[in-house]
């Protein structure tokens, strides 16, 4: 039998679609008899949501064109054009 | 494998297209900046991504889209990042701290059920968490003071979504490994919304 304890980490691998037919079955068991844990993953979802979207946050914004240019010039400075592909 | 955009520039890539890679960079620089700063710290990390970007200039042909280009790329920046830590005689280290603990555990009780269940959230939507600047700034600040290796699998994982298999194979990590590093991870970022919830403060 799952204990609430389980569910954190089991909840992970059911959102990610990991747990074999049989986990995924006692899980569900337990989240039908536990509102605690029914909170739990449903909160879980709307984290794990949010962090996929986090994309925008400073840390992750596009950089501008001109930033960008500057990076490919220093890339292929002295490097030459891609190698062709073998035939 | 899920096609991205930026998947359909690679035929105007493996022509030289410099339009097509400023395109690129523009998209994934930033990306891939913050995975070189989880694995080998501030200082080395913009030198380390630009000598990935010439990497992937330079080997684009070879590229034979079996996985996404964010993959391929993220692929040799981490390899590029290895190189280093393995010149510079250290190593990112990805076993499991089995003292650790995740930051749920002492919500437990002794028989397993819950002693501090948790307490229900305002924010129903992940837009509607997101829209919550300072909860942001603060899951921001904690990312940033998680270990290198939990930093690391949560920015892979959960910010750029990047699939799971691929990371371990990357990282040369089990998958059990990866998926305690995850959990302690996402259990940090589950109190610390938590806390927001509670107090309105970080």
């Amino acid at each position: 039998m799952l204990k609430c304890r389980d569910i954190p980490s089991e909840a992970e691998k059911l959102l990610a679609g990991e747990l074999p037919f049989g986990e995924r079955v006692s899980v569900r068991m337990h989240l039908f008899i536990c509102h605690n844990c029914r909170r739990y993953v449903r909160q879980l979802k709307v984290l794990l949501g949010a962090l996929n979207q986090f994309d925008n946050s400073e840390n992750h914004r596009k950089v501008s064109q001109s930033e960008a240019e500057a990076i490919v010039q220093r890339a292929t400075d002295n490097v030459g054009p891609p190698q062709q592909p073998l035939n | 494998m899920t096609e991205s955009p930026l998947d359909t520039l690679l035929p105007r890539l493996q022509q030289g297209d410099r339009t097509a890679f400023t395109q690129v960079v523009q998209v994934l620089h930033n990306n891939m900046l913050a995975i070189a700063r989880s694995m080998i710290g501030n200082g080395e990390a913009e030198e380390a991504v630009q000598d990935a970007w010439i990497s992937v200039f330079q080997n684009v042909n070879k590229f034979e889209g079996r996985s996404t280009l964010k993959t391929w790329v993220t692929r040799i920046v981490i390899n590029e990042c290895k190189m280093r830590l393995r010149r510079s005689g250290r190593e990112i280290n990805l076993d499991i701290n089995s003292e650790e603990q995740d930051a749920l555990t002492q919500r437990f009780r002794e028989n397993g059920h819950w002693h501090q269940p948790p307490v229900a959230w305002d924010f129903h939507t992940p837009e509607q968490l997101l829209e919550e600047q300072d909860l942001r700034e603060c899951m921001e600040k904690n990312m940033a003071r998680m270990t290198p290796q939990q930093r690391l699998l949560i920015e892979l994982r959960d910010l750029q979504g990047l699939p799971f298999d691929d990371i371990c194979n990357m990282l040369d990590i089990s998958a059990s490994n990866a998926r305690v590093l995850l959990h302690r991870a996402r259990a940090t970022l589950f109190t610390v919304v938590e806390h927001y919830q509670e107090t309105g403060e970080c």
